[in-house]
Formats: structure tokens, sequence, C-alpha cells
């Protein structure tokens, strides 16, 4: 075999690898936003949920429509997530109706997020996300994330990693009280 | 010199100035009248226009709805599992899960107004989707409170045949009052 033959197979071979390594590329790119879970920025619709709070009543999120709903994901682990939970509580209490605040336990052990609840003495429901499913659903990266969802169920505020306080949530309710 | 006293006007002049006030007075009544019923007839053609509209949306939304069922679920492929309470009494409903030939397609949570709303008589649409033509499997598991307040789980398979046209399977919990248990039943329709 002579260097014309050698050189004309390393050609073929490269244009093969490039024509390969761009497949994958596009294949890549035109996947990527089906892969990829967003989570949901200002003026997106809230994604919908049902999950069992810490008293064993299912709660779904959409049976929420016509309230501003303060969603608030937490851990009995994250420190800074009592607060984000005590703001959620007081904005809400201070909103005299009209208003709602749920929390999204991602512990995995439903017995320590209770004893958490208990001990911070939450009036309002907590629910359990053992599989942790809807905190991949709603792209939780930091704890505590705190989100304010309109009366049409749309995302109007979110807060993520620092606690947000009442007075911030208190000021978000009102716009968006009737 | 005498002094002069105001001309007093004459009975005709009163009346001829009570007359024409009267009439200026009515003719303002009847514009304003006129004024009224035209900006009310006004309100109703756009009152009528607003509510043609919200009728003409709610039209297409459905229209919409119809064809997005038909291109994304054509009857050849259709399938529908329905779910329906009857009364209920020895079985408070938690969730359902249901499995089609192995693979779960839904695991349902029901709060406590949607049991109300079956209880009421609604049917829910659990699962829509498209199986080829054949035999499958369903399996439906259902998590609740039996008798005595009792945590309940019980399954329950159908083997169906997919023909070509859309396949409607319902789940029916009904109460068995001779055994004080609750009963799941299945109903096929083509």
């Amino acid at each position: 075999m002579d260097s014309s033959d050698h050189a004309a197979r390393a050609r073929l071979t490269a244009l093969v690898h490039t024509v390969a390594l761009a497949a994958a590329a596009l294949a890549g790119a035109l996947c990527f936003p089906l892969l990829a879970h967003a989570a949901p920025a200002a003026g997106d619709e809230a994604p919908g949920f049902a999950l069992k709070d810490l008293s064993g009543h299912n709660q779904r999120l959409s049976e929420f429509r016509g309230e501003v709903v303060v969603l608030t994901f937490w851990a009995s682990y994250c420190g800074p997530c009592r607060e984000a939970l005590q703001s959620a509580g007081t904005a809400v209490a201070a909103a005299d109706g009209g208003a709602t605040a749920l929390g999204v336990s991602l512990d995995r052990d439903a017995v320590r997020a209770a004893s958490v609840a208990a001990s911070l003495g939450l009036e309002f429901p907590s629910l359990l996300d053992q599989d942790q499913s809807i905190g991949r659903l709603y792209d939780v990266q930091h704890l505590p994330t705190t989100l304010l969802i309109d009366r049409e169920g749309v995302v109007r505020g979110a807060w993520a990693r620092d606690p947000v306080s009442a007075q911030q949530l208190s000021e978000k309710i009102r716009e968006h009280q009737p | 010199m005498k002094p002069t006293r105001p001309r007093r006007l004459p009975h005709r002049g009163w009346q001829l100035i009570g007359a024409s006030t009267l009439l200026l007075a009515c003719a303002a009544l009847l514009a304003m009248r006129a004024d009224a019923t035209e900006s009310a007839g006004d309100l109703r053609t756009v009152d009528q226009d607003v509510q043609a509209l919200k009728k003409e949306l709610v039209d297409l939304n459905r229209d919409l709805f119809r064809l997005e069922e038909e291109l994304l679920y054509p009857a050849s492929t259709q399938v529908a599992v329905f779910l329906s309470l009857n009364v209920g009494t020895f079985f408070a409903l938690d969730s359902v899960q249901l499995r089609l030939d192995g693979k779960e397609v839904t695991n349902y949570l029901y709060t406590q107004r949607e049991v109300e709303a079956l209880h009421r008589g609604g049917v829910q649409k659990l699962y829509l989707g498209n199986l080829k033509a054949g035999e499958h499997e369903l399996v439906a598991v259902f998590t609740g409170k039996g008798p005595h307040d009792r945590d309940y789980r019980r399954g329950t398979t159908v083997k169906f045949d997919k023909a070509v046209g859309a396949k409607y399977v319902e789940l029916r919990i009904t109460d068995r009052d001779a055994a004080l248990q609750p009963e799941f039943a299945v109903r096929q329709w083509e």
C-alpha cells in the first residue's frame, strides 16, 4: 500500500470523526431543552403537584388557585430554612386572608421533618417530598427556596439560598392581592 | 313727581313664560331620555358583543381541545381509564396507581375535595393514552383507609383486547354491604 492510500484513508477517518462529532453536538443541542429542567421563573406558570402533608392529608397546589401562595422548599438540616418558614408564616398571617403558605420538605425522613415543623410551630401545611420529585420539578438548587405564586398560579417572585424577610414577602403579597 | 310703579306683566305674559319654560323643560327631559336610551342601547350592544366573543372563545377552545385529542390520541389507538365512586362508606380513597402492561402510567393522589367530588357522582379521567391493537393488561392499585379506619391496599387486574376503535375502561369502587367491604369493579366499553 502506498503513501497516497494512507493519506486518503486518514482523510476519510478524519471526515467520519468530524461528522460523528457534529451529529453528537447537534443531537445534544436538540435534546438539551427536553432534558434540562429549568426552575420556573417569574411569569412562568407554577408546575402543578400533589403531595401528602405531615398530617397525612393530600394537598394539590392547583386547589389554592384564587389565593396568593408562598411556597417554601426546606429541609430539617438547613438552618436558614427555619427563618424562611417563619417569614412565610408571618407574612401570610399579616395578609389577613387571601394568602396561604405551603412548605415542601425535601427530607427523606418524615419524622425529622415533622419534629422540626412542630418545634417551629408552623401554622401552615408542610408537604413531604421524600423522593424529591417536586424539588427536581422546581429545580431547587439551594435551600431555602421561596416562591411567590399569584392567584392565577403564576410565579411572581423567587428567592433562593438567603431566607426572604417577612416584610419583603408581605409587600409582594400585597401587590398580588385583590 | 309721582314715583312710577314697576310695570307688572299682564297675566297673559306670565302664562307665556310659564308655557315656554315648561316646553323647554320637556324638551330637555326628552333629550336626556333619548341620550339615556341611546347609551343604554350602546351598553347593551357592547355587552352582547362581549358575550358573543366569550361564546366564540369557548367554542374555539372546545374545538382546539377536540382537535388536539384527535391528533394525539386517534380513535384507533386511544385508551382511556376512568374512575368513579359509588357511596364509598367502607373505603376512603387516598391514591390510585395504574400500570399498563407492567409500566406505571399514573399515580394519582386524591385530595379531600376530589374525593368529595367523586362522592357527588363525578367521574375522573385517570389516564388517556395510546395502545396498539391486541391484548393488554391493566393493573390498578387502590390505597386508602378501609373498614375500621385501617390502611387498605388492594389491586385489581383486568385483561382487555384493544380493537380498532377507542377503548374505555371504568374503575368503579362500590360498597359491598353484605361483607362490609369495598368492591373494585371494572367495566369496559368499546
